[in-house]
């Protein structure tokens, strides 16, 4: 599948899946297939909340629901840098908002695109192959489950915390003569050498409130139908905010480019995932596919069944 | 090993069968029937989305389970200060004791019985979303408002019965009798 650039004869005992089944590269007419190389688009959903779910082993899944509301591409970027590089991106918008509210110059850019007028206007960097057609809208069928997501979200703002929430610190002990400085930061530098602080000291200040990455969350469980993905853990942020959802950049980008350089090809992809769509999952995808889908379990074993 | 193994069994298998998956993305993928209640409108726009979902996400039985045995008004609900018996999937198979606790959160509600066992105290915490939760059985109910079933406890949460094994002795003599 990912062996267009192996030349191993035996590589083609390896290959299992019945959807690239060819080694030759595909012609320009062939439709775009992901390979260990390129990246894909990532997706605009708002986090709906928490719950829990139950593997095919019994084992308790604490998930937090992500839901997408529109999320439609609005346009293809390609930049030149002055060092001739170039940086491409897919533009993707999410969550409708009312005409009246949006301002005459997003209106003329969403008209252009030929969507509705969207909250949230974000864009994900991808490599050349994975631009997306303007107006094609996303769907929740872009993930697959088995794979593994970075969620990226501003995080609950905390206000001005001090230097124990908000960096850690130990304190000063609860008694032993400490005066009134039990939650303090302490030192904070040397004496006459250097004589000041050391610009960035970890003090008090406002805390949270930034963007925030939470990486390598399972995805297990997809609804096309409502557009909902479901991750495994916790994801940055209030309930009902937007977040960006794009594939891990350590468990699956990076691990997979790494893994066809080395030829590991069963390790290109997660665990029982065999293919991403590409560039995109769209809802035209998602109408001749099952409308719930989950993963299996990560493990091989039950964790009920005591080991000898 | 194991991992190039299953593989190889799926090379066989894959180069007999000629049908097409039905989600090519992944081999080994679940797919779970669709809920009957379709999308609405309001629901793929988030209005209501998550108490949607602690509703459909147990299957229909354990839905049925839930509502009957633990919801806030249903008659047939557990009161604490009832004896129940569990059986399990796993060790230890079954576990019987006094409704201690009930704890509602939609599909992770759980509950904790208490027994006495070897002249040991125990007490277990049950979710009843889990699959290895095979049957709930009430061996004896708690009173609901007094005469044949005795006067109902006065608390939600009977924790004072870790301090009391005489007030245990008195429901587990209710069982015997």
């Amino acid at each position: 599948m990912f062996k267009l650039w192996s030349s191993s004869p035996s590589a083609s005992i390896r290959q299992f899946s019945s959807t690239v089944a060819k080694f030759a590269t595909p012609t320009k007419d062939a439709a775009p297939k992901w390979t260990p190389n390129s990246i894909r688009t990532g997706l605009i959903a708002r986090k709906r909340g928490m719950t829990s779910m139950y593997d095919d082993n019994g084992v308790r899944l604490p998930v937090t629901v992500l839901q997408l509301e529109n999320c439609q591409v609005t346009a293809n970027v390609k930049t030149v840098r002055p060092d001739q590089t170039e940086y491409h991106a897919v533009q993707v918008a999410a969550a409708d908002r009312p005409l009246k509210t949006t301002t005459a110059q997003m209106r003329g850019h969403f008209k252009k695109a030929g969507v509705s007028p969207k909250r949230i206007v974000k864009e994900f960097p991808v490599t050349p192959d994975a631009h997306v057609p303007i107006g094609t809208t996303l769907s929740a069928i872009h993930f697959v489950p088995g794979q593994y997501v970075d969620v990226v979200a501003k995080s609950i703002g905390k206000g001005f915390q001090g230097g124990m929430k908000r960096w850690n610190f130990k304190g000063l002990r609860a008694s032993h003569g400490v005066s009134v400085s039990h939650r303090s930061i302490g030192s904070t530098g040397g004496h006459q050498d250097p004589g000041r602080i050391w610009p960035g000291k970890k003090m008090a200040g406002r805390m949270g409130g930034e963007t925030t990455t939470a990486q390598n969350l399972r995805v297990v469980r997809i609804d096309t139908s409502l557009g909902l993905i479901f991750v495994k853990g916790c994801v940055p942020g209030v309930d009902d905010a937007h977040v960006l959802v794009r594939d891990a950049k350590k468990r699956l980008q990076s691990l997979a480019k790494a893994n066809q350089a080395k030829g590991l090809y069963e390790k290109v992809l997660p665990k029982g995932v065999t293919d991403l769509p590409f560039p995109a999952g769209t809802s035209e995808l998602a109408e001749t596919l099952p409308t719930i889908i989950e993963a299996p379990s990560d493990r091989v074993t039950s964790p009920f069944t005591p080991r000898e | 090993m194991f991992r190039s193994l299953r593989a190889a069994t799926k090379l066989l298998t894959r180069s007999t069968s000629t049908t097409p998956s039905p989600y090519p993305f992944s081999n080994v993928a679940i797919l779970p029937p669709p809920p009957e209640t379709a999308a609405t409108p309001s629901l793929r726009k988030g209005k209501g989305i998550m108490q949607y979902i602690h509703k459909t996400l147990p299957c229909p039985e354990r839905q049925a389970l839930i509502m009957r045995l633990f919801s806030r008004r249903h008659p047939e609900r557990l009161l604490p200060g009832s004896v129940v018996a569990v059986t399990l999937a796993h060790a230890p198979t079954s576990f019987s004791g006094v409704l201690l606790s009930v704890r509602r959160r939609g599909p992770d509600t759980s509950f904790v019985l208490r027994n006495i066992v070897h002249r040991t105290g125990v007490e277990m915490q049950f979710f009843v979303n889990s699959p290895h939760v095979k049957e709930i059985r009430v061996i004896q109910r708690a009173g609901g408002g007094g005469g044949k079933e005795g006067r109902r406890m006065r608390r939600a949460k009977l924790f004072y019965l870790r301090d009391s094994p005489e007030k245990m002795s008195e429901i587990s003599a209710g069982v015997r009798g």
